[in-house]
């Protein structure tokens, strides 16, 4: 408890008089105090170990198994390598071109992806954690296919903290649960608020956002009523800073009822923004959607942000036929590259880590009619901004993306990075728990410096 | 040592057990026959070709000559290996007189890996065989078989077996001999062999090395033959596929020995000798003990010295003399210079216990019992009504759910339904109502199944009280290569930090790091559990539930199932190099970790699992973390932090006591009470310590001496935890349901599951019972439990966090759960009470336990005259409600 912040409260209380209509004038008023007491959160921002190239993460995560081979790391299907051989070995199903500036070449699922590429650092060495989709998924988030820990931005949030108090330092936008459900955004051993919050599209994103009284100022005189008997509880047992911290938190939550929504708000963005992103107005269940409000949560300050790219069902997984990929990659090229421009043309590319992942590629070969399997061994993703190298592809893999060539990263050398890109040095970042330090790495990881700009 | 003491135990047993093959050392070649394929010459040995008459098989015949073999062998090794007999899986060895026999069965893998179980005479002898990529080929065995009729019957289930050929010994064969080794041979391998894997290999590789390398020991022929994290070192008759000559020839990335290459002479001696079959003497595998406890040493560590049973200090102060514990605490707060506070009022007292026992307020009748009884008992008789309600078993129940990670599913990539799971909860919450004793509590729940039993009734509880090992954590959706091996790391993860308070695997890798636990150690746990066999909850690709127990019906078992545990298949587990389970070390015999006693799983006990020792090795009072670690538990519930404060971790980087007399004091009046936690409450409760005030005077000095209460020199104040915060508004609005469930949560029947982890599980059945019994989901976490920091279902949570954040806040001011509860606490206030005062004295009453104050009655009074003006009367009682339920003082016990 700070008593400064008492005492002031008091100050207040006694300028109020009979007045009930407390939180409203006293926000104002107390505004003075919001330095006081940030110091006073858990969640308070905290310096990073060394100058960072990012302040905060949009995570991408394409659940099911995003096909490298028709995609980012495109492999011929001449001579024979249409599926139909022996062997069952089928190049890209889709045509590719090159980006014009970098040479990238990318297939023509993600004409605006490609377009980008001189924003983007490809990894085409990536290797999974497991090759099945609940340990994958899971290991690409906390670092352990088997084990519960805690999540990526749990890890961030308890390492850095978060800039705004009135939205949480981790939110996950998940239409649908991805696979391992809650256990991808959850905290584990480290402490609740650095849960992930989840955002389902729609009228309120985050739970219990909307004010339930059926006047607004009932909620008001409720609050106000609440702090009141608060404060006389308070008043004999000032040493006990979890009471004061509580009040504090009515306020902030009272602030979150509006800053909340807002930062949901699409109105505020015009016409021209909304079709950058190929979004109709009014329409918040399209991945396009996502993509924006990300936007909106990084320049408010939210720590981590992750899009859930479909979920544990009808996702990137074709078994069957790998046109399955098609109407995905259309949701989502479009908003995905807007999202790196529209960062970019605010100047916000440049500190803000933009992570495009999926949990394992497909393999090279066919399954079923036109489908591919499970690929652990070598697949794609890409970052962007965040002080990672533009216009760069790591790695590569041999001539049919089965195995890896060169340039190896697997999960937690992609975490390191990620830390490290945050000014973190992942043997550093931390926790005892069950007689011993955890990190999110383990005793693995290496930040691949090779991509680093 | 313990391995050598325990072999010649087993052939003493041997020895008596069959007299008649006694004296006959050394086990004899008898036949043997390749399944499909001419009579070949193996190991010097005649073996008998498809066409014997000394077998039966109907199975489909099969051959692939051209798979490389891995590893390679000699030819006609690789022709019989090569061709097999496959679908169906069933031979008959036919005319074999009686006596003890040897089985070897070579298997093999032509394309896809398989999954199998092989067994003998319906028994299985080798469960989930993994038959590798394409090429490779195992000899499985050695099994011994007692024949009496004239056949033996080998059968395999699962995945596609290819059966190559079947090596039978008369006599007990150890599966290390090989053929006989001619002097020639002895003296090429003494002479030049020896002296030169001494002198250059040794040093990293033998069983008395500083560090073992790379998991390989080449100072016995067993141990060479079945090789290291890379595989087995020396292939006999084939040196250019044997690892040891690719890394003497430095031609292969791994180089041996690291400095220096050898001579040229010597790699040829080396070829030389793994070419003509790699003739060694050295029969007996050697072991290399990965952790050399010094158990002396280790014992010193305070939380492993023996429990003592110290004198509590003399009184100082009589007012502070009621009770033991107090001394205890007394003598080191006032060597600290600290005063206590005093102690609390009855009302906050009342509220705090109640909480405390039954995790719900008090009644305002309770209240007024307790204020009107001016008896020095009254509060002892408080107590007492609290242990006997069966609310009492509800909370402490939770407590143990909490440590044991209690869920409803098996946390598999579809999180399958357990359904039958509540009934493990029910003897939890059973259990702890009848107070039974905690050490025998633990041992139900070890290895009840295997306890004798009265009745039925009894039989069927201690059965379902092994439910504790059936709820590990599955994993995987796949049937091949099921990992079962991080389902039984999950048991002992458990066991080792709810029961004895230590990280045991650690050692599941690597000896640990910190605590003296050896790998050894941990294998030596494994191989009990490994022995056991779990239920099956079934996965996505295997969705039939198996194997879960019958429960006993007039006498004999019926058709209602337990998720329990039964007897599996018993032997000793062979180490994992690395945690891998497919590349395996030495076998370690079944035994509790060496520090804590190292007692091993007796002779006559090989055929069980062990479990019913481990039950009685853990909670045995020579243990001296059995009854610490409870003990501190309990202090912990009631006192919201633990004299350690690492409760489940008693181990070099957890916390020291902060009062270690204390703390052996009560685990000694622990074991002297029969391990009756209900006789710990009442002492732990009825201490003057326990009663304190939890507020300190303005400016107490002990604020800034002593800020987290180390000394006790008041309560610490406790948030509700998620299960109180629910139970409590649902017992407000009078919508609480305080039955316990006897029956299911209602799943699907589980002939219509379909889970996958596309489609996982995703149910809730929401209720008004109490929170205990709420459905929990392992990969559908409640979003109220994880906002209040509730338990979590993966693993076991040692103590609840008490977070404040600003989710929590949104839940109180805006969920619908909280404005529905608000409203009918309404309705109850104004049926039960007429009168505005009253019925706010009522509220007041009921949300905190005390009227409210001539201010605070002023100021709400009015307050809700400014709401009435242009609302209902509800209404306003309602927000008036919700008021309330935002209030520290509610979300609080004082």
């Amino acid at each position: 408890m700070n008593p400064h912040l008492f005492n002031r409260r008091q100050t207040i209380r006694t300028i109020l008089g009979g007045s009930m209509l407390f939180p409203a004038i006293v926000s104002e008023l107390m505004a003075a105090d919001a330095a006081s007491t940030l110091a006073t959160s858990p969640l308070a921002p905290k310096p990073p170990q060394f100058p960072p190239k990012a302040k905060r993460i949009i995570m991408i995560f394409a659940t099911g198994g995003v096909s490298h081979i028709d995609t980012f790391d495109p492999k011929s299907s001449a001579g024979g390598r249409d599926g139909s051989g022996k062997d069952k070995l089928m190049g890209s199903v889709f045509p590719s071109s090159r980006n014009k500036t970098t040479g990238v070449e990318v297939t023509d699922l993600f004409p605006h992806i490609r377009a980008s590429m001189e924003d983007i650092c490809l990894i085409r060495s990536m290797k999974s954690a497991h090759f099945d989709h609940t340990e994958a998924a899971v290991g690409m988030h906390t670092g352990s296919a088997t084990f519960t820990r805690p999540s990526m931005g749990s890890w961030i949030s308890y390492g850095l903290g978060t800039v705004n108090q009135e939205l949480p330092s981790f939110i996950v936008i998940a239409p649908h649960l991805p696979y391992g459900g809650t256990q991808v955004y959850a905290s584990d051993f480290l402490p609740a608020y650095h849960q992930g919050t989840r955002v389902i599209p729609g009228s309120e994103p985050i739970a219990n956002l909307a004010p339930r009284t059926p006047k607004e100022k009932l909620q008001q005189l409720e609050l106000s009523l609440a702090d009141t008997l608060n404060q006389f509880h308070l008043q004999t047992r000032m040493d006990d800073s979890r009471l004061a911290a509580r009040i504090k938190s009515y306020e902030t939550a009272f602030h979150m009822q509006s800053a909340g929504p807002e930062a949901f708000d699409l109105d505020q963005e015009d016409d021209k923004t909304l079709s950058m992103y190929g979004l109709d107005r009014g329409d918040t269940k399209s991945f396009a959607w996502q993509c924006i409000v990300a936007r909106r949560l990084a320049e408010r300050g939210v720590r981590f942000i992750e899009l859930v790219d479909s979920g544990s069902r009808p996702n990137w997984d074709a078994h069957s036929d790998m046109k399955e990929h098609e109407p995905l990659a259309k949701a989502s090229d479009q908003p995905i590259a807007a999202l790196i421009a529209d960062l970019k043309r605010r100047g916000m590319l440049d500190d803000t880590l933009v992570v495009w992942a999926t949990e394992f590629g497909r393999t090279p070969t066919k399954e079923a009619e036109f489908g591919r399997g499970h690929h652990g061994e070598c697949f794609s993703i890409w970052l962007a901004g965040g002080g990672v190298k533009a216009g760069h592809v790591h790695g590569e893999t041999d001539d049919i993306g089965k195995t890896l060539v060169s340039g190896k990263v697997n999960v937690h050398d992609l975490h390191a990075t990620i830390l490290n890109q945050l000014g973190i040095d992942h043997t550093r970042l931390t926790y005892r728990h069950a007689g011993r330090d955890f990190r999110l790495t383990d005793v693995h990881g290496r930040v691949v410096t090779e991509i680093l700009a | 040592m313990q391995l050598s003491a325990r072999l010649s135990a087993l052939a003493i047993l041997s020895l008596l057990s069959i007299p008649v093959i006694a004296a006959e050392d050394a086990p004899a070649f008898f036949r043997g026959l390749n399944l499909n394929g001419p009579a070949v010459q193996i190991d010097g040995n005649p073996w008998e070709g498809a066409d014997s008459v000394n077998y039966i098989c109907k199975d489909s015949a099969f051959e692939q000559q051209n798979v490389p073999l891995v590893p390679s062998t000699d030819p006609d090794r690789a022709r019989m290996i090569r061709s097999s007999r496959w679908n169906g899986n069933r031979v008959e060895l036919k005319n074999l007189p009686a006596g003890l026999f040897t089985v070897f069965l070579y298997v093999w893998e032509d394309n896809n890996p398989e999954t199998f179980t092989v067994s003998l005479n319906g028994k299985t002898v080798m469960p989930n065989v993994n038959s590798g990529s394409a090429g490779k080929w195992q000899k499985l065995g050695p099994w011994h078989v007692d024949v009496t009729g004239d056949s033996i019957e080998i059968t395999s289930k699962g995945g596609a077996a290819n059966f190559s050929g079947i090596e039978l010994w008369r006599g007990k064969h150890n599966g290390s001999i090989s053929a006989p080794i001619n002097e020639t041979d002895l003296a090429f391998f003494e002479n030049r062999i020896r002296p030169l894997l001494a002198k250059h290999c040794y040093e990293c590789h033998s069983s008395e090395s500083e560090e073992l390398q790379g998991g390989l020991l080449v100072d016995s022929r067993p141990t060479m033959l079945r090789g290291g994290e890379n595989g087995p070192s020396i292939i006999p008759g084939d040196a250019d596929h044997s690892l040891l000559i690719k890394a003497v020839r430095y031609d292969d990335g791994t180089e041996m020995p690291p400095d220096e290459k050898l001579a040229s002479n010597e790699i040829a001696d080396l070829e030389r000798w793994v070419s003509i079959g790699a003739p060694d003497p050295r029969l007996d595998a050697t072991r290399f003990v990965r952790k050399k406890i010094d158990v002396q040493t280790a014992r010193q560590f305070w939380s492993l010295k023996p429990l003592t049973d110290p004198v509590p200090p003399a009184a100082t102060n009589l007012d502070w003399s009621t009770n033991p514990i107090d001394r205890f605490i007394a003598a080191r707060r006032d060597s600290s210079g600290i005063h206590p506070v005093d102690l609390a009022d009855k009302r906050k007292l009342i509220r705090r216990a109640t909480y405390d026992l039954t995790g719900l307020p008090p009644t305002p009748d309770d209240i007024h019992d307790f204020l009107a009884d001016p008896s020095q008992d009254a509060f002892a008789h408080v107590v007492d009504r609290l242990l006997a309600s069966t609310h009492y078993g509800e909370r402490w129940g939770r407590h143990w759910m909490d440590l044991v990670r209690y869920a409803d599913t098996a946390g598999d990539n579809s999180d399958f339904p357990v359904p039958e799971s509540y009934l493990y909860r029910n003897y939890i919450i059973d259990s702890i109502n009848a107070d039974k004793p905690y050490d025998q509590f633990v041992r139900e729940q070890i290895a009840g199944d295997q306890m004798p039993a009265t009745n039925d009734e009894q039989r069927n509880q201690q059965t379902i009280a092994t439910g504790y090992l059936a709820i590990s954590r599955r994993f995987g959706s796949l049937v091949k290569n099921y990992p079962q091996h991080l389902t039984i790391e999950d048991s002992l993860d458990n066991i080792g930090r709810t029961l004895l308070g230590m990280t045991i695997t650690c050692a599941r890798c690597h000896d640990h790091k910190f605590d003296p636990i050896s790998q050894d150690d941990y294998y030596g746990l494994y191989g009990i559990l490994n022995s056991a066999q779990y239920p099956f909850p079934g996965i996505e690709l295997e969705q039939k539930p198996r194997d879960f127990v019958h429960l006993f019906d007039a006498g004999k078992p019926g058709d209602k199932l337990a998720y329990a545990m039964a007897e599996g298949h018993a032997e000793d587990a062979a180490l994992q190099l690395l945690g891998n389970p497919e590349k395996l070390g030495d076998v370690i015999p079944r035994r509790f970790p060496e520090v804590l006693g190292g007692q091993m799983l007796p002779a006559e006990q090989q055929a069980t699992s062990g479990r019913l020792q481990l039950a009685d090795w853990l909670t045995s009072p020579d243990n001296p973390l059995f009854a610490r670690v409870m003990v501190n538990r309990i202090w912990q519930y009631h006192f919201g932090v633990g004299l350690v404060k690492t409760p489940s971790d008693f181990g070099i980087r957890g916390l020291p006591p902060t009062h270690p007399e204390l703390l052996d004091w009560l685990a000694s009046r622990f074991i002297e009470d029969g391990w009756s936690l209900k006789s710990m409450h009442r002492r732990i409760l009825l201490s003057r310590t326990y009663q304190l005030s939890s507020l300190a005077p303005a400016d107490d000095e002990a604020v800034a001496v002593d800020p987290s209460n180390d000394l006790h020199w008041r309560f610490n104040r406790q948030r509700l935890d998620a299960e109180s915060l629910r139970d409590t508004l649902l017992s407000l609005s009078g919508e609480l349901d305080v039955e316990m469930p006897r029956q299911p949560h209602p799943f699907p029947p589980s002939e219509e599951w379909k889970y996958t982890q596309h489609h996982p599980f995703r149910d809730q059945y929401d209720s008004n019972k109490r929170s205990v019994y709420l459905m929990m989901a392992r990969l559908n976490a409640r979003p109220f439990f994880t906002t209040f920091d509730g338990a979590d279902q993966n693993a076991g949570t040692p103590s609840r966090d008490s977070s404040v954040t600003t989710v929590q806040s949104l839940y109180l001011m805006n969920d619908p759960t909280v404005h529905d509860r608000a409203l009918r606490f309404a309705d109850r206030l104004i049926r039960e009470c007429d009168d505005p005062i009253h019925r706010l004295t009522l509220a007041f009453e009921l949300v905190f336990g005390r009227p409210p104050s001539e201010s605070e009655l002023k100021i709400v009074t009015e307050w809700m005259h400014g709401i009435d003006d242009d609302t209902e009367q509800r209404d306003a009682w309602s927000a008036l409600a919700r008021t309330m339920f935002r209030t520290n003082e509610f979300l609080h016990v004082d």
